[in-house]
């Protein structure tokens, strides 16, 4: 017990069994579009899943309905405790132009606290999230000054403010180049593993093979619309894991073949 | 910023002195084509009096008509049915020319301030209202989705998304309407004025000052410019992030 209490990593080692998040039954179809037919998963707390399919399939349509974007037209999303806070972060960074890096990182915040205005330690909590992604010297920087990969991470602090116990991420670094995507990619994970905020879930929509065995404990494999899960593959690499790890695995292997097998 | 100003400032003062001595040289008629110095010795303290009543009757349509335009253009954002029953209306109204509607205003409002005003108003309204309207919905649906997730009310989602996105929407037609403000107010002053730039064009063509004319229509020119260029200054510094917003 001593251990975990002292263990500065999160993941499936003290992993508690019971879900933090579960879909039962879900469908959502718009008009004649049957996007989600009955899909049923749940999602234990502490978990790094990914969400893989073909493009279309559907799982961009299941993650908004886990954020309240897109309502469920059957079936329910059971959240583990009426508390339990999820930020959704999309694959372009959407950054206001007219606001500072800070100021966008703000944004959350201000729209919470409705009329009243952020205060000193809001700020200061602003400047620890760009701390937390390597940003903190561009505070005073405004979008157009910085690369994409640098959006991205101010669309990643903005996204942690508000302190979620869950992040959904819409194939967030899918717009990036394959070299920012990968550090990105280490980024996260570093963070999610850390202690430095609340952040214990994440639930990630990727057509990525490699980067969802990477980054993942276990890869959802979808179906074509309507998405279905083909099956359910845990990845048991132990962390901290290097690029090379999971390439060649079995598992890379046996997903691939799911999805080229086209069900 | 000054070399860019150098060439055409060159070619300007060459026109001028082209046209000085060609007017002095084919002893051309004052009425028909005064020379540059004799324009000159019309700039006089009654010219700046008649440019700054011109000036402030454009200024103040100009400012009413945004104002009025946005609010306008808000509330067609907000209640989409005023917007499908009031824009074709609105758009019927604006291809009426305003020459055509101008003595009508002069019965109405007399010969006064408020006939140049309302002018200026109407002209410079439509504008502002279609690329107002224009720029409250151009905020991409992502980051609508993006205020969706966040929690927003429809109140933030407006101010602290749509409004700031409009900007460059509104500016560029800010631009465009702050010439046209000036034209509104020489239309409403040709058809019934005692005072301003309009009244003095009219008046002095009458009598063939045509030298007054040129000052006249120099200064009515100049009017728009400024109205112009402050705004333009005023876009550059207040939109840093944009290029420009559609027309």
């Amino acid at each position: 017990m001593n251990a975990i209490v002292l263990s500065e990593t999160r993941g499936p080692a003290i992993m508690p069994p019971d879900p933090i998040l579960s879909l039962e039954d879900l469908s959502v179809v718009f008009g004649d579009l049957v996007a989600i037919k009955a899909l049923s998963l749940a999602v234990r707390r502490g978990e790094f899943v990914s969400l893989l399919g073909p493009s279309g399939c559907g799982k961009s349509t299941l993650l908004k309905a886990i954020a309240g974007l897109v309502p469920p037209t059957g079936g329910k999303i059971v959240r583990a405790f009426a508390s339990m806070s999820a930020s959704f972060m999309f694959q372009k960074p959407l950054l206001l132009p007219w606001r500072t890096a800070l100021d966008n990182v703000l944004l959350p915040v201000e729209i919470e606290r409705g009329g009243n205005a952020v205060d000193s330690s809001d700020r200061r909590n602003a400047e620890r999230m760009l701390n937390l992604v390597q940003l903190g010297e561009f505070a005073g920087a405004y979008p157009h000054q910085l690369s994409g990969g640098m959006q991205q991470r101010v669309a990643l602090a903005r996204a942690l403010i508000s302190n979620p116990d869950v992040l959904l991420l819409d194939e967030p670094f899918g717009a990036l180049d394959e070299l920012t995507r990968e550090v990105l990619n280490e980024e996260l994970i570093r963070i999610w593993r850390s202690m430095e905020t609340r952040l214990s879930t994440v639930i990630m929509v990727t057509h990525s093979i490699p980067e969802a065995a990477a980054m993942s404990d276990r890869v959802i494999v979808f179906s074509q619309r309507p998405a279905r899960i083909v099956e359910d593959v845990p990845v048991d690499v132990p962390r901290p894991r290097e690029p090379g790890d999971v390439r060649s695995a079995a598992f890379v292997r046996r997903i691939r073949a799911l999805i080229r097998s086209g069900r | 910023m000054i070399a860019r100003a150098a060439p055409p400032l060159a070619f300007g003062a060459l026109a001028i002195v082209v046209w000085q001595a060609a007017v002095m040289i084919g002893k051309v008629p004052e009425y028909l084509l005064p020379s540059p110095t004799a324009i000159l010795a019309t700039f006089d303290l009654s010219l700046l009096k008649q440019f700054g009543v011109t000036f402030l009757e454009a200024l103040a349509g100009f400012l009413i008509a945004s104002v009025l335009a946005f609010a306008v253009a808000t509330l067609f954002v907000r209640f989409h049915l005023l917007e499908e029953g009031l824009f074709p209306i609105a758009i019927a109204v604006k291809t009426t020319p305003i020459v055509a509607i101008a003595p009508l205003l002069v019965i109405w409002l007399g010969t006064g301030w408020w006939s140049k005003i309302v002018a200026a108003v109407l002209i410079c309204f439509f504008p502002v209202l279609v690329n107002v309207v224009k720029g409250l919905k151009a905020a991409d649906v992502e980051y609508l989705e993006l205020f969706k997730t966040l929690g927003a009310s429809r109140s933030q989602e407006f101010r602290k998304l749509r409004v700031p996105y409009c900007l460059p929407y509104l500016f560029s037609a800010l631009k465009i309407s702050s010439s046209l403000a000036v034209v509104g107010a020489i239309v409403g002053e040709f058809v019934g004025a005692t005072k301003g730039l309009g009244y003095l064009i009219i008046i002095s063509s009458a009598h063939l000052e045509t030298a007054t004319l040129f000052s006249a229509i120099i200064a009515a020119a100049f009017a728009g410019i400024a109205m112009f260029y402050a705004i333009g200054f005023a876009e550059r510094r207040l939109i840093f992030w944009s290029s420009g917003g559609g027309e």
